[in-house]
């Protein structure tokens, strides 16, 4: 007696859920019969879309319109199909995907097949949290341009304006104190995120700045409030709102004096560090990548930097020990203050005649011997 | 008009969706038949965005798309089968201003799309391929370092995706890294968040702002891309700043002939509007352009553009503003206003022209020009807070009919425009 075996299509995920990239949804078993209908239609442009679809079990609100399927291609192969989403399957995302053979026409394939599936979350190493807030002293000068707020993982942008606050002495969130950015600025690594304070209210004379005054007064005591709905990576929140108070002291508005650095020159033969003590605190996104140190036969001295006390000084410990004879350091003439203040010019400052008008490039140098 | 809408519209739609199917599924019966779908292994189907911001159509089908996390801009030569004709596209009702949604819940449509869930999609500009009147959007799956780029269309109410993997390319960097000479250690945390790419006569013009200096810096690159590119950066002094510089970045800008010469207008946060003829933004200059304009402070521009008010034949500046309603400047006044004097008296604003500007009703996240009578935006619906809708508005008062009670649709009322003649009209390429 012959026994007649049939095999059911099954609907699975394909690929490695530990890689969504790798994931597509695929069903087989087919069998070759049924094959040769799916070529007819593939040959027939776009029937396999109602066949083999996926969609995402809830996108957000009610819409009273139809929701599109996941978009993606089908491909064919030995026993069955294969759907390749457009971008890969979230993790923790539940999709429903569907097998409809009704379109191919076959009657003893009229079941529809569903699974409900998603990709498991990644489990996420410690919370992230704030790792530091710059500038670091809690002395800021009234016409302060900017904080950074450095994250121990990468951030979702897109909550800065409801999350991050200055609270006023009174303990309330100041209005109007910071630029809204046309997009929230971070850095590439969505670790890094730079707040300004509104020009318009630093500038003297400008609009808000006679209307409201600066956005910080000498003498009070502020708050920079992070708050805990800024979320990571995952989606998840910080750990807890995280507050950095500082008093205000008076406005700066000058260039930076380079002269007025301190230069503390290593031995020769050493790799005792370079070590730049500057009167008042420098940008710190800025310290880290306009300060090079020159010798006589190279443009550039490969080695180390740290920047610390409150970004008053900046440390240089050469990859190979100091040579005798004379070096530079050199200062780009982008490198500012925290508020904003150049090399070249303050901020804020006079306007100058047209005539006077030039690009402004161009470095400062100061010589030093390793003793 | 509203039983219009529901008899005819979904009949149209159900043979548009089958057009639309058809479409994708030529583009999928040839990756099937070359039996490899690798597409996913070099990052999915964004092709060579990293991300998708600021966009701008050049001639011959030049897509433009500013890729902040790529440092660079992009151009996609489209070809036939991109684009779509929309112009046989039902657009409202001119005679009443009765605009149409074209996409309802363009988010939650996004996010069925891309397999997500409508908080993670964002949108993050809008533009009209003029020839075709097809609307291309820019946005991202994802808002952090694993967001996904791509480039939405709408064909006829149906959202598709452009294959960027397949579209012939090119693209340009855009210098922003610190002089490698001045640094002495790679620092990835400099980004340029390019906030604005506009084409003009065989250049693009990209502004941006950094987020490590304050201050303004404007790229001109020729296209077809080459080697050249001019860097220069600009400074104004604001009008009611009389006294004092300011380095602030271009938000938005325009490139608009006015007096015989091209000009740029740039429209800055705070909102100066500031004139730079385009003969003096050379590579390496350092440029002070005429403020003659202030358009209210504490607010930011949206999108800036051009168009001829149908009524008195004269062309307007509009800058839609996030804050507030849209300004509207004659485009006339742009080439003849005096500069904002400098070292003058103290002016509160609005200045200049500022002072003269007309307000249109309009707040929208994104605006475009559809045709000479239809603007389309992306709007969130004012009633239905979760929803983002495509919809258009008729020129040139922008606003939202739909929304309010109109005399107009009384049968004693007044009908200045012959709307009772022309109730059961719609806009389409027929009669526009």
């Amino acid at each position: 007696m012959n026994t007649r075996v049939t095999i059911l299509p099954l609907l699975r995920v394909d690929g490695d859920s530990r890689q969504p990239a790798s994931c597509g949804v695929a069903v087989c078993g087919l069998a070759p019969d049924v094959m040769v209908s799916l070529g007819g239609c593939v040959r027939a442009r776009g029937l396999l879309r109602p066949v083999l679809r996926v969609t995402v079990d809830r996108t957000g609100t009610p819409l009273d319109d139809i929701l599109p399927d996941v978009l993606g291609c089908h491909s064919v192969f030995e026993d069955g199909i294969r759907f390749t989403p457009h971008f890969p399957f979230e993790r923790g995302l539940s999709y429903r995907a569907s097998f409809d053979p009704r379109p191919l026409g076959r009657p003893e394939l009229s079941d529809v097949l569903t699974l409900k599936f998603a990709l498991s979350r990644e489990q996420s190493a410690s919370p992230v949290a704030v790792k530091h807030v710059f500038p670091s002293s809690d002395c800021l000068p009234e016409n302060l341009l900017r904080f950074y707020v450095c994250f121990s993982g990468p951030m979702q942008r897109g909550r800065v304006e409801a999350e991050i606050s200055l609270l006023g002495p009174d303990g309330e969130p100041a209005p109007d104190v910071f630029y809204r950015a046309p997009v929230e600025l971070w850095d590439r690594g969505m670790r890094c995120l730079t707040i300004l304070l509104d020009p318009g209210r630093l500038k003297r004379g400008v609009g808000p700045n006679r209307e409201l005054g600066p956005p910080l007064k000498t003498g009070r005591e502020y708050t920079l409030a992070v708050g805990a709905g800024m979320t990571d990576l995952s989606g998840s929140p910080l750990p807890e709102t995280v507050h950095k108070r500082f008093r205000v002291t008076s406005a700066v508005r000058e260039p930076i004096a380079v002269e007025q650095w301190k230069v503390l020159p290593p031995k020769t033969n050493s790799r005792q560090p370079l070590v730049l003590t500057f009167p008042r605190p420098l940008d710190w996104a800025l310290l880290a990548q306009t300060i090079t140190i020159a010798s006589a036969c190279q443009d550039s001295i490969d080695g180390r930097m740290e920047i610390d006390q409150c970004e008053k000084r900046w440390s240089f410990i050469p990859a190979s020990p100091w040579a005798a004879g004379s070096h530079h350091v050199r200062v780009a003439s982008s490198l500012e203050d925290v508020c904003g203040n150049s090399v070249i010019a303050a901020f804020d400052r006079p306007l100058r005649p047209g005539s006077e008008l030039a690009y402004e490039i161009g470095s400062r140098s100061i010589p030093f011997c390793p003793v | 008009m509203k039983a219009m809408k529901t008899s005819g519209y979904p009949a149209r739609r159900d043979v548009l969706r089958f057009g639309a199917a058809s479409a994708v599924g030529l583009a999928l019966r040839s990756r099937a038949a070359a039996a490899s779908d690798n597409t996913f292994a070099k990052g999915g189907g964004s092709g060579p965005l990293r991300s998708a911001g600021a966009l701008a159509f050049g001639p011959d089908n030049v897509l433009f798309v500013g890729d902040i996390a790529g440092a660079t801009v992009h151009a996609f030569v489209l070809r036939a089968t991109d684009v779509t004709s929309q112009a046989d596209l039902e657009l409202g009702n001119f005679h009443n201003f009765e605009g149409r949604d074209l996409v309802r819940g363009l988010d939650q449509k996004l996010a069925a799309l891309f397999g997500t869930t409508y908080d993670q999609i964002v949108v993050n500009d809008m533009v009209v391929h003029q020839p075709s009147q097809q609307i291309f959007m820019s946005v991202e799956r994802g808002r952090s370092t694993d967001a996904l780029p791509a480039i939405a269309k709408v064909n006829h109410g149906e959202l598709e995706v452009l294959a960027l993997d397949q579209i012939p390319h090119s693209q340009v960097g855009i210098p922003n890294e610190p002089d490698p000479k001045a640094m002495l250690e790679f620092d990835a945390q400099r980004s340029f968040a390019i906030t604005d790419v506009k084409y003009y006569n065989g250049e693009i013009f990209v502004t941006g702002i950094s987020n490590q200096r304050f201050a303004s810096t404007l790229h001109r690159i020729p296209y077809p891309f080459n080697a050249q590119m001019a860097t220069c950066t600009v400074e104004i002094w604001h009008p009611v700043h009389g006294e004092f510089e300011t380095r602030a970045p271009i938000i938005r800008q325009l490139i608009k002939e006015v007096q015989g010469e091209p000009h740029l207008f740039g429209v800055y946060g705070c909102t100066p509007l500031v004139r730079f003829p385009l003969a003096s933004l050379k590579d390496g200059a350092h440029v002070r352009g005429d403020v003659i304009g202030e358009l209210g402070y504490g607010a930011n521009p949206i999108d800036m553009l051009t168009f001829t008010d149908p009524f008195d034949q004269k062309e307007y500046l509009l800058v839609t503003i996030d804050t507030r309603s849209a300004s509207r400047i004659a485009v006339l006044d742009l080439g003849t206003a005096k500069p904002e004097p400098t070292g003058g008296s103290i002016d509160f604003g609005p200045g200049g022209l500022g002072r003269t500007q007309g307000l249109l009703p309009i707040i929208a996240n994104h605006f475009a020009l559809l045709d000479p009578k239809w603007a389309v935006q992306i709007h969130r619906h004012p009633k239905t807070g979760y929803r983002l809708d495509v919809s258009t508005l008729a020129t040139p008062y922008f606003f939202e009919r739909r929304d309010g009670m109109s005399e107009m649709n009384w049968r004693d009322g007044p009908d200045p425009f012959d709307y009772r003649q022309h109730r059961g009209e719609i806009s389409t390429g027929a009669n526009r």
